[in-house]
Formats: structure tokens, C-alpha cells, sequence
């Protein structure tokens, strides 16, 4: 064993010291599965102290590192760097002071999304970023990655529930960033923090902001032949002054999907479904539903069924939550995007998607987030079949292209970590990287934390050679 | 030093060139906050005033793109134009406050009670960093992860991690109904306990606001046809009926609380806090006029005496400070907030302390 | 998820394992539901990672031995198939790898001793009850024996029931409605014989003729699920044979044989008796939910009202989808309080013989759940399942607080008979 590892040996015991084949294959990746690399070791620390002593052995001997919660990110975030360190932070998954009175909880990164909701349940709090993965994804990876879920539009994304949190920099120091307040006094310097991916330090405390539970939900389920109209119906929705909790479309074959997998009873025939959801106090909801019945009313669903007790209201979510995992029941492998359209251009951006996909010849689900023109088309593919996995990539980013030709952005909530990096430079100018890069080696000069992510440059590891991208042929960008 | 002429761009490459051409620079928008964009030890004084105008606005997409050194108040207008409004409440409209400067600053009012502050509605940036770099971060849509989130740092960076020239909000509905309730307390325990039971209920309030000695001014909104029952419930709620507002008086209460002039004309300090904390500082502040906003997580104050006072207080309650009008060596008083991550951020977008 | 798996070199098992790999999509679901992941906290000892160290030996990229140790601590006890939003068929997958590698595998002596006795005592009923004699006249030898053995005797109860014969058919009482045949079991009915005798009451009671058909022998369920496919195969033709009369119904009283019966098909795929499993799985029922669909006779009230916290065998909830029928039947007995336990959807940690292969992580998830249970308040515990049943009653008994524990069939049985 090399003489660094001999140094971390002890520095954790042999049960959260991983160096065995058998034990590093299974971190080889996160949930986007097209990339793998093998880490040196992982370690599994359980305490602020033993993150500081990880960090500081991979500066000390200058090894690149990246932390992982649960491995569900979909863009590679928790991937490892070839040769590098795991620090896992699963096991770190107490929760340590929850205070309804001051409507907060304290956490360590490994806590499970879920997890706030139900411990703040019983005092009529909860915790509102939800990501679909919330029942297996960390607070930790949350923060990283600024995660989104359903209920953005009206109450923001982790970053806006995130109050403070204890941060081991890249070079081993300790800092807090935030405080138990909603305001400060000076620059937001956890609101740069949150969604960095990892590259600017590892959380090891996190203080969560609690919302009372809404008094009343109102949740509609449309059906309509048509996928344009779903996405009209949203446009009406927002032009009639509505605010809803959340707003999602599915289309035919996630629809599909999701029956497969959860018997949501999900009107089968349906070439789109629309969720929509108000929440908030009893009698405004009550008022507000009567305009968002005329609103579906007019936008020509042919079927429209409201949840009348909080039974079928989990009913409707439960299949749009199982949306993704659940494609895996129409195909041996997907890749799901995230891209953004201004709400507006969501007709078109679905049309056009509907074209691509016809012209390369694969199939996409589409699972969205209608309310702030979140887009999650899922590529479906067959590895095994010679150059789909190509195709699908060229097809992916065809509409990432897409997105930002009209106005969007490249990813909505699941951040650029491995997957995008080469579409940075679509959305931002070479000195706007090197802004983002300059901020980066101020804290990380030896780019140890999560190498390799977010910003182009460096391929990626283990994956098969796949040519020049598209976007690359076209001249548009260079991989340097 | 004497201070130097001040400049006025008109454009962005103007702000490169002023930021490159010159070792210390101050930015300054409508001048609002006084204590924030007085040139001093000789910076050069850069009017922002000159990047003005609304670059985009779609009401569909709750999205609006303006200069900086638009003011509050010209945006504020078009919006209510299509029904919409800028959820964080900034203060100063009338006094002419932009954009810029109140991200800058990283000021909210009393509406930030319902949907959040400055920081929960930014979107995208356009600065201008500390050696003439023109720097993007964010982007115009209501969803975005990539990138680092710099829109959410220049949310208070008080102009010294770069110059804003272009700005992108997300902006929300307006409620289209309004009514406010002034509910008086016999002492201030009761009103905290009240304000705690309504900030963990399911009542949605678009202000809850503390004044002192003991009285919670607090705002309904939404449809009109709702609001007499949610009313109704929040009295019943309170156990008692409360002085109500309505109409056009109500909505002139809140208009003239905007420019914090109900506060006196000593020196203006904002403080961050929570409610736990308002018992002790009531105990030290004496007759500084106040108000707390947003359930006890602001305090806009008025402190007549010398700052230093102000400042050690502050210190010894553990909070933090930004002076807004009057004298002080530095706007940020109170506990120290300098730390590691801050210095080395700052040192990447500024290193020669051009803007600090 | 991609592989390259060479499915041709492995056989028709090959393609079971292929297929199952491949529709996991590495999302991570699974891993709140596993009851290893929870309690140890890596990678490797969750499904997601279990799938892909499998997927690895069979690539070729990772030696056997390695995984091995992973593969080991998995239950077997199917949350991931519940949670799991890709349909990915772990059970088969798991189940099958066994299979393949366990002929393969190096084990010490005393290992495959100890393997062999649990093989050839616990499907005997007559073989087990002279060991368990045996081993309740070497409980004072505990302190002295290794480990490995002292876990099988603390599960032995502190005396053996008396033995209870079977009657080759019992009839319905008044007018028949159904006629059905009844597996047995094996170490319940040494264990446990009063599950069996409460099974034949109840249901002669509401009007349903049972056989309890001759040359039946143990499921094979533990063979399968060990990777001792041959053995398995053997035991299972035995039973083909002997339940292939005209019955409405084959019912189990046990989660692990109702479920070990309904994977004959997948056993027998690609062998000749594939048709006769098909048809047999397709009949077999566990006992609640034939009560619940034939209807139950109506039940008179317990003597007082009583809090009965129901725990739900894995291999009724997550292997058969089987939960709300014998909450149906506990809450169709008036004065019955229905209780449910935190964490319901977790293994107690018994787990066909796992409590017995892996004592250290049974007993940490067999004190869990017995703490839910007694936070629940309840006074009776009701399971459908003879592993379970001593799983919980052993926990705890060890927390000193042995609240009784029954076959949901046995609470039936002291509603009608008192």
C-alpha cells in the first residue's frame, strides 16, 4: 500500500477506509450511469473532524477529491475523479436540533430530504424543496446542487431554504456562511456556496428554514389529446394572475411509464397530463380553484379529475415522482435532460423536440416542470445497439441547443457537473468562466475538490469514444 | 485627498473604462442610502443614473430585465401596469433608489414577509468586477443551476465585489386585494408570542410587522372575494378585532412607510436578526425609532446618538449592522462578519481593492 | 444500466440476471428501503450496489470473492422490489446469482458443515425436531461454543411444542364453499404446530374442505434462496407431485413458502415441469387473502379489546404485494385496535436462515424493530410468517418485555373458539 494510503489508514478505521476492488466498484458512478471512473479509496467519515482530516490528507498529497451523499445526481456530480478520493457523507446523517418555535432544523449533510419534512410533520412545518429523488438524495447533495423540485415556482429551490451552513474549504479551513436570519448585512456569500456542485468546499452542518404546511391543497389533473395544449393551458394559467404551488406536464410515454410503475390510474389515452396544484389558506384556495376550473375548462381537457382527500392527492404525484426511474421499464437505458425555456416558447420547444426526436429515430419521454419552463426530455435508448448511445447524446444536445436558442438556460435544477460542462460555453462567455474560475482557485489553486466538473476542459473518464460532438463540428464550441 | 469629478457612464464599456482608469471608485445610484455611495478617502464618485431603462419585460414570464441604474420606482410602475410587482418591497422609491443600489445594498420591506427578499427574486447579473472585467452569472429565466449563482452574491455586496450594470428579476402577481390590521398588545411578550403563533400558522400574510413597544401590524392579501373570511379568521385567530385598514387608506399606509422617514431623521441602520433576539435588543435600544419587518428577521432603526454607541451595542447582542444614512468609519457595524471565504472571493472579482 | 454481460456463455439463468441488471437505471431508490444500507451505510450493501457488483463478476471485471462478502449480507427480503420505480426483478436476480456462484464458491470445512446440517435438518420436520431436542440439551454449552453456533440456539424456544400430527383431510363445516390443499411447511411445524392446526379451524370453520396432501415436503424456498439450485429443483418436483389433485386453492401459512412457491416458474424455466409450475403458482394463495376473497364468517368479539401491532413479513408484503388482507381480517375481529409499527417496511432481520448466517446484522435489525414495536404501545403482536414470529418474539424476550406474539390465523382461531 502506498505510503499516503498507509497515512489515511490512520486516520479511519477499517470499515469507513473502502480500498477493495469489490468495495470501490459500486462508487464508480452516480445515477447518470453512461460515466464511471475508480476512486482510489473512500472514506466515510462521521464527523466535521474527520471531513477536515480527509480534506487535508488529499491537499497534503495533493489528490483530487469529490464528496458524495446518496449517488442520485443526474449529471455526474458525485462521479469520483479517477484516482481520487470518495468522502462519502452518507453516514453523517443526524439531525441535530430541530426548533419549531424558531420554524428551523439542523442537519448533517447526509440527512435524507424526506427526512426534514417528516420530523418537522409533526408541528405542522415542512421542509419545501422537493426534488423527485427527496426520499433517497442528501440535504448535502441538495445544497450542491441547488436542487429543485415541483413546488419552485411559488417558494424557490434549496438555495432559498438553506440559512446557514458550516463549510470545510478546499484547503481544510472551517468557515460558517449565513446565519439563522433571512437577511444579511453584507454579501451573500452562502447564496454563491449553494450550487457550486462541490467545488468550492463540503458542507458538515446545515441549518434548514421550515415552512408552515398550507392549510388547504387544490389539485388538478387534466387530460388532453394534444401536448400543445397542456402547454397552452399553463401559458392561461399564469396569464389569469394564478400563482399555484406547482405545475408539471407529462407526455404520452412517460405517462406510460409512470402507470408501469406505480398504478397512479393515470388516464391512459391521454397524449399529455397537466398537474396543477394551489395551495395556501382554505378560502383563498377555494377562490382560486373556481378560476382555475373556467382556466382548464377553456384549454380543452377532455378529461379533468380533482383529488378530493390527501390520498388521491399523493396518488397524482406519486406517478409524475416515479416519472424517471420509472422509463426504465421502456428502455435498457435513458438519458434525461434538464433544460430551460422561457414558458412562453414551451409549445414550441416541445414541437421541435418532437421533430428531433423523429429524425433520429429515438424515442423521448417528456416530464416537466411547466410552471417555471423546467424541460426534462427523457432520451431512451439501447446501449447495446451500435451508435444509439451517440445518437442519443447528439440528440441530447441538439436540445440543449434548443433551449438556449430560445432564451433558456442549459439546466434548470440538476447543475452542469460532468454531463454539461461542454455546453457551458453556450451560456456563457470565455471571460464569464474565467470569472467563475478565478473565484474557484481562489479557494481550491490545486483544483482538488470535484476536478473536472462544470467547467470544459479534460475528458471525461471511462467514457467510449464517441467523436466530436456536435457542437463541436459546428465550430460552435472547442473542447480546447 | 481631495475627491476627484465624479463620472457618469452611459454604457458599460464606460464603466470598464472609468473602473480601469481610476484606483478607487464608489458607485452611486439615486443616493438613498447615503452611507453606502459617499465617496470617501478619494474614490472617484461613478453615477450609475446614466444606465437606465427596462432591457426586457415579458408579464408571461414573470421575468424583468433592467440597467441598474433604472429607478425602483420607473420599473415598479410598469409592472403595476400588467398587474405585477417586485415581491421584496425595496425601500426608497420616492427618493429615487435603482436597481443596482438596492441589490447592492440588499434591501427588502415589509412584502418580503410573503415570498422572500432582494436574494429569493434575482435571477441574473451583469457587473463589472474589480479590474474592468464585464462578468455574467445567472441568466433571464425563472430556473437556472448553471454556473456559480453570482446574482445571489452581489445580493448586499454593497458595490465593492463589482459594479452592476444589468440585472434580471423574477417578479410575481400583485395580490389584488389588501387589507392591514393593527393589533396593540399590553407588552411585548404577548405581541412575540403572537407573532411566533402567526409565523408558524398557515395564515399567509404579506406583513407581519413588529412595532414597539408591543403592537403587530399585519397584511392579508390575495382575491377579494376570499379576504373578508380570511379576515374574519385571522381576528378569531388573534382574539381580538384589531384596527382594520382598507382601500385606499391602506394602501397609502404602506406607501408612506417606504421611505422609513416614520423613523426620525437620525442616522438609518438596517439589522439582521431573529425574533428570539428582539427581548434583549429591546432592553438597549431606548427611544431609537424602529420598526421590525418579516416576523423579526429585519429591523429598520434610527440612532441618534454617536455610531460607535450603536456599533458596540450591536457587538455585545451579537448581531450585525449596515448604516444607510450617517457616519461611520465603515457601513457594516456589529460583530465582525470577515471570514476566510469571503476574503478569497473578494480578492478574485477585486484584487487590487479598486471597489472596496 | 449498459453491461456486457455475455448472457449466451451463462445460460438461460444468464438471461434472467442480463435482464435485471439492465433495468436498473442506478437511480438509487432502493437504498432508504434496504435494511443493510440503513445499518451500515455503504454502497456496497445496498441493491444499487449489489446490482453492480454482480453485473461486475459477470462482466468479468471483478473476482467473485470480492463481491462476495456484499452479496452475503443481503436479506433477500425485497424492499428494493418495492421501492423500486424500474421494475427491476431483484429477487430473481439475487436468487439466480446464488445459484450460479455457489457451486463456484471456496468455503471453509466448517462452513459448509454447517450449511449442510441447516440443508438437511431444517426442510425435515422429523430431522429438525431431534436436532432442536438436541440443541435445547446444549443450551447450557452456549458460552462455549464459537460464534456461528450459538445463534441457532438462541433462537430455539424454551420448550418444544408437542408434535401435532396432520390430518390427511378435514372437512368443511356446513355447506362447502371451497376445497383447497395446504402446504405445511417445515420448521413451523416443529416450531410452531399450532399455526397449522389454527389454519385447518379456521378455515373448516367457514366452510372450506382442506387436504393436507402426503409426499409434500418443504417449499425449496431456503435451497433457492441459498444458491442450492439442485437441492431446490429436488424438493420442488417432490411437491409438483404431490399438489397436482383439483383444488380451488393452494394455500401457505408461511410468507417465505407463499413465496418460494410462486417462484417454481422462474426455478423451472427452460426445464420440462416449466408448464406444471405455472399452473401450480398460479393457484397458490396465502391463507389471509383466501379468507378475505372467500369471506369470512362472522367473527365474535375478543373477551376484552386488545392492541394488536401487526408486522408485515417481507415475504408477504414485498415478495407477494400481500399487505392489507390480513389487516382486513385482524380489523374484522371486533375489539381489535390496529396498530401500525414504525418502519413497517423493514426486515425484522430473520430472513429464511439469515439470522442464523448473519447473527451480527439480524440481531441489530431484530432489536430495531422489536423498539418499534414496544413504542407502539401494543399488547399482542400478529405476524404472518414462522421466521418473523421467532425473530420478534426473541428480540423481545432479550429487551425483557415478551409480549405475546401469533400467527394472524391463531388470533382468528381465538375469536371463533375462545
Amino acid at each position: 500500500m502506498n505510503p499516503a494510503l498507509s497515512e489515511l489508514q490512520g486516520l479511519f478505521p477499517p470499515g469507513r477506509l473502502l480500498t477493495r476492488p469489490g468495495e470501490l466498484a459500486p462508487y464508480a458512478s452516480d445515477a447518470l450511469t453512461a460515466f464511471r471512473a475508480q476512486p482510489l479509496a473512500v472514506v466515510l467519515p462521521e464527523s466535521h473532524e474527520e471531513v477536515v482530516e480527509a480534506v487535508r490528507w488529499c491537499v497534503r498529497h495533493r489528490i483530487p477529491y469529490v464528496a458524495r451523499g446518496s449517488g442520485t445526481s443526474l449529471s455526474g456530480g458525485s462521479l469520483p475523479v479517477e484516482g481520487g478520493l470518495v468522502i462519502g457523507l452518507n453516514r453523517m446523517n443526524r439531525l441535530l436540533r430541530l426548533d419549531p418555535k424558531e420554524r428551523l432544523a439542523v442537519v448533517e449533510p447526509g440527512f435524507i430530504n424526506l427526512q426534514v419534512s417528516q420530523a418537522a410533520a409533526p408541528y405542522g412545518l415542512y421542509y419545501a424543496p422537493d426534488p423527485s429523488s427527496q426520499p433517497v438524495s442528501t440535504i448535502g447533495g441538495n445544497l450542491a446542487f441547488n436542487s429543485g423540485g415541483a413546488h419552485c415556482l411559488k417558494y424557490g429551490m434549496t438555495s432559498n431554504h438553506v440559512l446557514a451552513a458550516r463549510v470545510v474549504l478546499p484547503d481544510g479551513q472551517t468557515v460558517v456562511l449565513g446565519s439563522e436570519s433571512l437577511e444579511n448585512t453584507g454579501p451573500d456569500w452562502l447564496g454563491l456556496f449553494v450550487g457550486s456542485e462541490g467545488l468550492l468546499g463540503i458542507v458538515t452542518e446545515i441549518t434548514l428554514r421550515l415552512l408552515p404546511k398550507p392549510e388547504a391543497y387544490h389539485t388538478v389533473l387534466a387530460a388532453y389529446d394534444a401536448l400543445e395544449k397542456a402547454g397552452q393551458a399553463v401559458a392561461a394559467v399564469v396569464a389569469s394572475g394564478l400563482l399555484p404551488g406547482a405545475m408539471e406536464i407529462m407526455d404520452a410515454l412517460a405517462i406510460e411509464a409512470a402507470e408501469a410503475a406505480v398504478q397512479a390510474g393515470y388516464p391512459r389515452e391521454a397524449r399529455a397530463l397537466l398537474i396543477v396544484e394551489l395551495e395556501g389558506e382554505a378560502p383563498q384556495v377555494e377562490a382560486e380553484a373556481r378560476y382555475l376550473e373556467e382556466v382548464i375548462r377553456q384549454s380543452g381537457a377532455y378529461e379533468v379529475r380533482v383529488a378530493q382527500s390527501q390520498e388521491e392527492r399523493l396518488k397524482i404525484w406519486r406517478g409524475r415522482k416515479a416519472a424517471f426511474s420509472a422509463v426504465g421499464r421502456l428502455s435498457p437505458d435513458y438519458l434525461v435532460q434538464d433544460g430551460v425555456v422561457p414558458r412562453s416558447k414551451l409549445g414550441q420547444a416541445l414541437a421541435e423536440i418532437e421533430n428531433l426526436s423523429a429524425r433520429y429515430g429515438l424515442r423521448v419521454a417528456n416530464v416537466f416542470h411547466a410552471g417555471d419552463g423546467n424541460l426534462h426530455p427523457l432520451i431512451l435508448y439501447n446501449g447495446r445497439v451500435a451508435g444509439e448511445l451517440e445518437r442519443a447524446e447528439a440528440l441530447a444536445g441538439e436540445i440543449l441547443q434548443l433551449c438556449v436558442r430560445l432564451g433558456g438556460s442549459i439546466t434548470g435544477e440538476h447543475g452542469v457537473g460532468m454531463e454539461k460542462k461542454a455546453y457551458m460555453p453556450s451560456m456563457f462567455t470565455p471571460e464569464d468562466l474565467e470569472a467563475m474560475q478565478r473565484i474557484r482557485q481562489a479557494l481550491d489553486p490545486l483544483e482538488l475538490a470535484n476536478r473536472g466538473k462544470m467547467f470544459p476542459g479534460d475528458h471525461p473518464p471511462h467514457r467510449p469514444p464517441s467523436g466530436p460532438h456536435p457542437l463541436e463540428k459546428a465550430g460552435v464550441i472547442a473542447r480546447e | 485627498m481631495s475627491e476627484t469629478q465624479p463620472l457618469r457612464p452611459t454604457s458599460v464599456a464606460e464603466v470598464q473604462e472609468a473602473v480601469r482608469a481610476y484606483p478607487r471608485l464608489r458607485a452611486r445610484g439615486g443616493g438613498s442610502k447615503p452611507a453606502l455611495s459617499t465617496p470617501q478617502n478619494g474614490q472617484t464618485l461613478l453615477e450609475m443614473g446614466g444606465l437606465r431603462g427596462v432591457v426586457e419585460y415579458d408579464p408571461s414570464e414573470y421575468v424583468v430585465v433592467a440597467r441598474a441604474g433604472t429607478p425602483l420606482a420607473e420599473v415598479a410602475a410598469l409592472l403595476a401596469q400588467h398587474g405585477q410587482y417586485l415581491p421584496f418591497d425595496p425601500p426608497f422609491l420616492a427618493q429615487g433608489a435603482t436597481l443596482g443600489g438596492t441589490v447592492a445594498a440588499g434591501l427588502s420591506g415589509p412584502m418580503r414577509q410573503r415570498y422572500g427578499g432582494v436574494r429569493d427574486f434575482i435571477l441574473g447579473v451583469e457587473l463589472v468586477d474589480g479590474e474592468g472585467r464585464r462578468i455574467r452569472g445567472g441568466g433571464k429565466v425563472v430556473k437556472n443551476a448553471a454556473g456559480f449563482d453570482l446574482p445571489k452574491l452581489m445580493v448586499g455586496s454593497l458595490g465593492r465585489l463589482g459594479l452592476l450594470v444589468e440585472l434580471a428579476f423574477k417578479v410575481f402577481p400583485a395580490p389584488k386585494a389588501t387589507c392591514t390590521l393593527e393589533v396593540a398588545f399590553p407588552r411585548l411578550e404577548e405581541a412575540l408570542e403572537t407573532l411566533y403563533r402567526l409565523a408558524g400558522s398557515p395564515i399567509e400574510l404579506y406583513a407581519l410587522d413588529l412595532v414597539p413597544p408591543a403592537t403587530l401590524v399585519l397584511r392579508l392579501g390575495g382575491l377579494s372575494e376570499a379576504l373578508p373570511a380570511r379576515l374574519e379568521r385571522l381576528q378569531s385567530f388573534l382574539g381580538q378585532p384589531g384596527q382594520l385598514r382598507e382601500g385606499e387608506a391602506e394602501v397609502a399606509y404602506w406607501q408612506g412607510l417606504n421611505d422609513l422617514g416614520h423613523l426620525g431623521a437620525g442616522a438609518l441602520v438596517k439589522v439582521a436578526l431573529t425574533a428570539r433576539r428582539i427581548p434583549a435588543l429591546e432592553r438597549v435600544l431606548g427611544p431609537a425609532p424602529r420598526r421590525y419587518l418579516c416576523a423579526g428577521n429585519l429591523l429598520y432603526l434610527a440612532w441618534e446618538g454617536k455610531l460607535e454607541e450603536l456599533d458596540a451595542l450591536l457587538k455585545a447582542q451579537g448581531l450585525s449592522g449596515l448604516v444607510l444614512r450617517g457616519t461611520a468609519p465603515q457601513p457594516q457595524i456589529g460583530i465582525d462578519l470577515a471570514q476566510v471565504f469571503a476574503r478569497k472571493v473578494a480578492a478574485a472579482l477585486d484584487p487590487q481593492g479598486r471597489l472596496a | 444500466m449498459q453491461h456486457k454481460i455475455d448472457s449466451e456463455k451463462l445460460g438461460p439463468q444468464g438471461e434472467i440476471m442480463a435482464h435485471a441488471i439492465e433495468a436498473c437505471v442506478h437511480c438509487g431508490f432502493c437504498l432508504p428501503a434496504c435494511p443493510t444500507y440503513q445499518v451500515l451505510g455503504e454502497e456496497m450493501d445496498s441493491p444499487r450496489g449489489r446490482i453492480f457488483l454482480m453485473k461486475e463478476v459477470l462482466e468479468g471485471s471483478l473476482a467473485p470473492e470480492e463481491a462476495q462478502p456484499y452479496l452475503d449480507k443481503c436479506l433477500g427480503c425485497l424492499g428494493c422490489v418495492t421501492a423500486c420505480p424500474s421494475g427491476v426483478p431483484y429477487g430473481e436476480l439475487i436468487g439466480t446469482y446464488r445459484g450460479f456462484s455457489e457451486p463456484k464458491r471456496h468455503r471453509s470445512p466448517f462452513q459448509r458443515l454447517f450449511r449442510l446440517a441447516l440443508q438437511e435438518t431444517l426442510p425435515y420436520p422429523s430431522r429438525f425436531r431431534a436436532a432442536a431436542r438436541l440443541g435445547q440439551f446444549a443450551k447450557w454449552m452456549k458460552p462455549l461454543l464459537p460464534a456461528p453456533l450459538k445463534a441457532p440456539l438462541e433462537l430455539l424456544p424454551e420448550r418444544l411444542p408437542q408434535s401435532e400430527p396432520l390430518p390427511e383431510v378435514v372437512p368443511a363445516e356446513g355447506p362447502r364453499r371451497a376445497r383447497v390443499a395446504l402446504l405445511a411447511g417445515c420448521a413451523q411445524q416443529v416450531l410452531q404446530p399450532g399455526f397449522n392446526r389454527a389454519t385447518l379451524r379456521v378455515l373448516a370453520h367457514n366452510g372450506v374442505e382442506v387436504v393436507v396432501p402426503r409426499g409434500q415436503g418443504c417449499c425449496g424456498a431456503l435451497a433457492l434462496h441459498t444458491g442450492e439450485r439442485a437441492r431446490a429443483l429436488k424438493l420442488a418436483r417432490a411437491n409438483l407431485q404431490a399438489f397436482a389433485g383439483d383444488f380451488d386453492a393452494i394455500l401457505t401459512n408461511a410468507a417465505g413458502c407463499g413465496s418460494g412457491l410462486k417462484e417454481y416458474p422462474l426455478l423451472f424455466r427452460g426445464q420440462p415441469e416449466e408448464a406444471q409450475a405455472k399452473a401450480l403458482a398460479a393457484k397458490v394463495k396465502d391463507v389471509s387473502v383466501f379468507l378475505v376473497e372467500l369471506g369470512l364468517k362472522e367473527v365474535p368479539p375478543l373477551p376484552k379489546p386488545l392492541k394488536v401491532a401487526y408486522h408485515d413479513a417481507c415475504h408477504l408484503a414485498h415478495a407477494q404485494g400481500v399487505r392489507s388482507e390480513p389487516r382486513q381480517l385482524l380489523k374484522s375481529i371486533p375489539g381489535v385496535a390496529l396498530l401500525e409499527i414504525p418502519e413497517g417496511e423493514l426486515c425484522c432481520g430473520s430472513a429464511g436462515t439469515y439470522n442464523l448466517e448473519q447473527p451480527a446484522l439480524a440481531a441489530t435489525l431484530g432489536e430495531r424493530k422489536a423498539r418499534h414495536i414496544l413504542a407502539t404501545g401494543a399488547e399482542l403482536v400478529v405476524t404472518g410468517n414462522i421466521g418473523c414470529f421467532t425473530q420478534i418474539e426473541t428480540h423481545l424476550r432479550r429487551l425483557g418485555r415478551p409480549l405475546p406474539v401469533l400467527h394472524t390465523v391463531e388470533l382468528l382461531e381465538r375469536a371463533y373458539f375462545g
